[in-house]
């Protein structure tokens, strides 16, 4: 086996220099801290044991950041799904100005920076002063301002509206570059078939577009189990730990108490289920590929 | 191989005008509320420049990043020369972690240590050494919206003295439909929220730790009373903004200059940011004793100056310390911004700014103000009393559960 790996590499040796900066600025940049922070994560002062570990998953606090982090990251990801595949269906039809709206839609709440998201968000969802609840109270929903973030469901559900406004773009275009390699005459066959608007989604779109919904989900996915700077800046984890799921409660086991032991255990815990998520989404995936071919 | 030749000038090229910026300057890092004085810092960096011929190279954090910014700094081996910690117990976190320099033989040589007031040594001592010279301080009081207090017609110079006219005069000051409330419950998850149940609790006559600090002692009758009037003013009278579980002091002084608020605890340094966000405030806002229910109390706070522990120039630091610290240029800042109060006796006496009604009263309560423990595991033991309070303003649990857990956490913090 190795002789094919060999003979594999000398036969593509150009291919593989070129990979070897990228390769090695990988291994500084992530291998390192990433093995650095394993390893800190398995000592107490100086000695190796598992206590960090242990002190971690028997905390009270534990069960509460886990399901945070379940809510947060289904809500998120769901959300930016079900209006990322809207926006990309309504952007793929043919209207005036439709590259206007698409530069606008797609691009403007991705590239703003997470911060000002985070601040402005807060803002707006403010008790005394925010545009939200002004909106909401004079279109009558609300009878009075609302503590968005003061309460803990209320500070859940901000946390993960915000973060569908900043992050819909992304599954946007993604969708929409799907969409955009249906073919037309699939669609003109099933108009003369006879079908209606739901039957060519259903039979036309939607085969076609499953795979890219599959990869963007599990994208997002990741994403958002990692995602810190919205919550951090918004709630900074309140009220009462309402919101704070595995990344904002490690940041502040390190930061705030510099207990760096325990801090990397969360983290190496929050890696590792990660990685397994993501090996399950090349599973899935390759086999979508199997069944294709 | 001349490839490689160009690869190897331009990585010595970029490693030595990185590290030609580090040498030469001294790094100051200010935090805490005075950075609003950007103009001040200014002037004084500069004239210690000319002065003393270092040059400075100096930020301004805000508050609310600074500890992040410090911790991730000194970790990470780049600390600033010199910079300022929190008398909350700062100082003993960053010495346990090696960060910062002893000082007691630069405090012996100097004529500054006798004019501190002794009793913020405490403050900044670890293991029996001092690691830093406190610069400013302050104790909290209660502030108050005079004009608030005419509109609903109180007597704007007779402030609530016990527990039960806070209450009183609270829910007269409060109306929900003009967005107008009576006092501002600090429960936002930071260090303010635990000063705000000390300053109740210490009122009751009750006490935080053991007085060597290995055990929690607020877990009393006095505690729990404390706990449960601080957290009804907010959850049973509604009395404080709905959104006060993210609402800290700084947020109600910003609501008090717009008349919303009117009443919170408060300090010194807050005069001139008060006065800053709204220039009509002046003269009418006031500071009082808190309102106790069994002796009066406060909380001491403030700011020493440290220098890293892997400073390159620790005698310089020093030397802006002293400067920074020295009489004229404490008289000066005084003269110019009325506040906040120096760690100098001398100062504190001779400045006529302090003639002021304000820090008549400031200068009453210190005596009484009591220090936060100074132990390294105090940001741990402030987090849990912050989330004891958390758990009862949102209704998770009763302030009886919520005490018994958080004596139960800090307990395991401190080692039993």
């Amino acid at each position: 086996m190795l002789n094919k790996l060999y003979g594999d590499i000398r036969r593509n040796a150009f291919a593989y220099r070129m990979l070897i900066p990228y390769v090695a600025f990988l291994a500084l940049l992530v291998l390192y801290p990433i093995i650095t922070n394993f390893v800190i994560s398995l000592q107490v002062d100086g000695n190796w044991s598992l206590q960090n570990y242990k002190h971690v998953f028997q905390e009270p606090v534990f069960a509460k950041v886990s399901f945070n982090t379940v809510i947060w990251t289904v809500g998120s990801v769901v959300l930016q799904l079900l209006v990322g595949f809207l926006l990309a269906l309504l952007l793929n039809q043919e209207f005036k100005g439709r590259a206007f709206f698409r530069s606008i839609i797609l691009v403007l709440p991705w590239a703003t920076p997470d911060i000002v998201v985070g601040v402005a968000w807060q803002w707006m969802y403010n008790d005394m002063y925010g545009v939200l609840n002004d909106i909401l109270f004079r279109l009558g929903i609300i009878d009075y301002y609302l503590p968005w973030l003061a309460d803990q469901n209320l500070a859940r559900l901000a946390v993960i509206i915000a973060n569908t406004w900043k992050g819909f773009a992304l599954s946007a275009m993604f969708y929409l570059a799907a969409l955009q390699t249906v073919p037309h005459e699939l669609y003109e066959a099933s108009e003369v078939d006879g079908a209606n608007v739901w039957q060519k989604f259903r039979n036309v779109t939607w085969p076609i577009l499953q795979p890219f919904v599959v990869t963007t989900t599990m994208l997002t996915t990741i994403w958002t189990i990692n995602y810190f700077p919205l919550i951090f800046t918004m709630t900074g984890g309140g009220p009462a730990n309402a919101t704070d799921t595995f990344v904002t409660y490690a940041y502040r086991t390190a930061f705030r108490f510099l207990d760096f032991n325990r801090s990397a255990a969360m983290s190496s815990f929050t890696f590792v289920l990660v990685f397994l998520i993501s090996l399950l989404y090349l599973r899935v995936l390759s086999k979508k590929e199997a069944e294709r071919q | 191989m001349r490839k490689y030749a160009v690869l190897v000038a331009l990585l010595l090229a970029v490693l030595v005008s990185g590290s030609a910026f580090a040498q030469d300057k001294l790094t100051v890092w200010v935090g805490g509320h005075v950075v609003e004085q950007e103009q001040t810092w200014a002037e004084i960096i500069q004239s210690f420049e000319e002065a003393t011929g270092i040059e400075v190279e100096y930020r301004l954090i805000g508050f609310d990043v600074y500890y992040d910014t410090l911790v991730t700094a000194f970790s990470a081996g780049q600390g600033p020369d010199m910079t300022f910690a929190d008398l909350g117990g700062w100082v003993p976190t960053f010495a346990a972690q090696g960060w910062i320099e002893p000082l007691e033989d630069r405090l012996a040589a100097s004529d500054i240590t006798e004019q501190i007031w002794p009793n913020l040594w405490p403050t900044v001592t670890y293991n029996g050494v001092r690691y830093g010279l406190p610069w400013y301080t302050d104790c909290r009081v209660l502030m108050y919206n005079k004009i608030m207090f005419e509109e609903a017609g109180l007597d704007p110079d007779k402030p609530p003295v016990t527990w039960d006219e806070l209450l009183e005069y609270a829910k007269i000051l409060t109306d929900p439909r003009q967005m107008k409330y009576g006092y501002g419950v600090s429960g936002k998850r930071s260090e303010v929220a635990t000063l705000g149940y000390m300053m109740f609790l210490f009122g009751a006559g009750g006490e935080l730790l053991t007085e060597d600090y290995s055990k929690a002692a607020f877990n009393t009758p006095e505690g729990l009373a404390a706990l449960k009037f601080y957290t009804e003013l907010f959850t049973v009278h509604k009395v404080s903004p709905p959104a006060t579980p993210s609402y800290g002091e700084d947020d109600f002084r910003s609501m008090m200059a717009q008349n919303r608020v009117a009443m919170a605890i408060s300090g010194p340094w807050a005069f001139p940011l008060i006065e800053m966000a709204n220039p009509a405030i002046k003269g009418n806002y006031a500071v009082a004793l808190h309102p106790y229910s069994a002796e009066p109390a406060s909380v001491l706070g403030g700011w020493a100056s440290v220098i890293s522990s892997t400073s390159k120039m620790k005698d310089e630091a020093w030397q802006f310390i002293e400067y920074i610290t020295s009489y004229d240029v404490w008289r000066m800042w005084i003269a110019r911004h009325g506040g906040p109060m120096p760690t100098r006796m001398d100062v504190a006496f001779d400045a006529p700014e302090f003639d002021d009604p304000r820090w008549e009263v400031i200068l009453e309560v210190f005596p009484y103000a009591k220090v936060r423990p100074p132990i390294p595991e105090w940001p741990e033991v402030s987090d849990r009393i912050q989330n004891m309070i958390q758990v009862v303003i949102t209704g998770q649990a009763t302030a009886e559960e919520a005490i018994a857990t958080a004596e139960q956490e800090i307990n395991a913090i401190l080692g039993n």
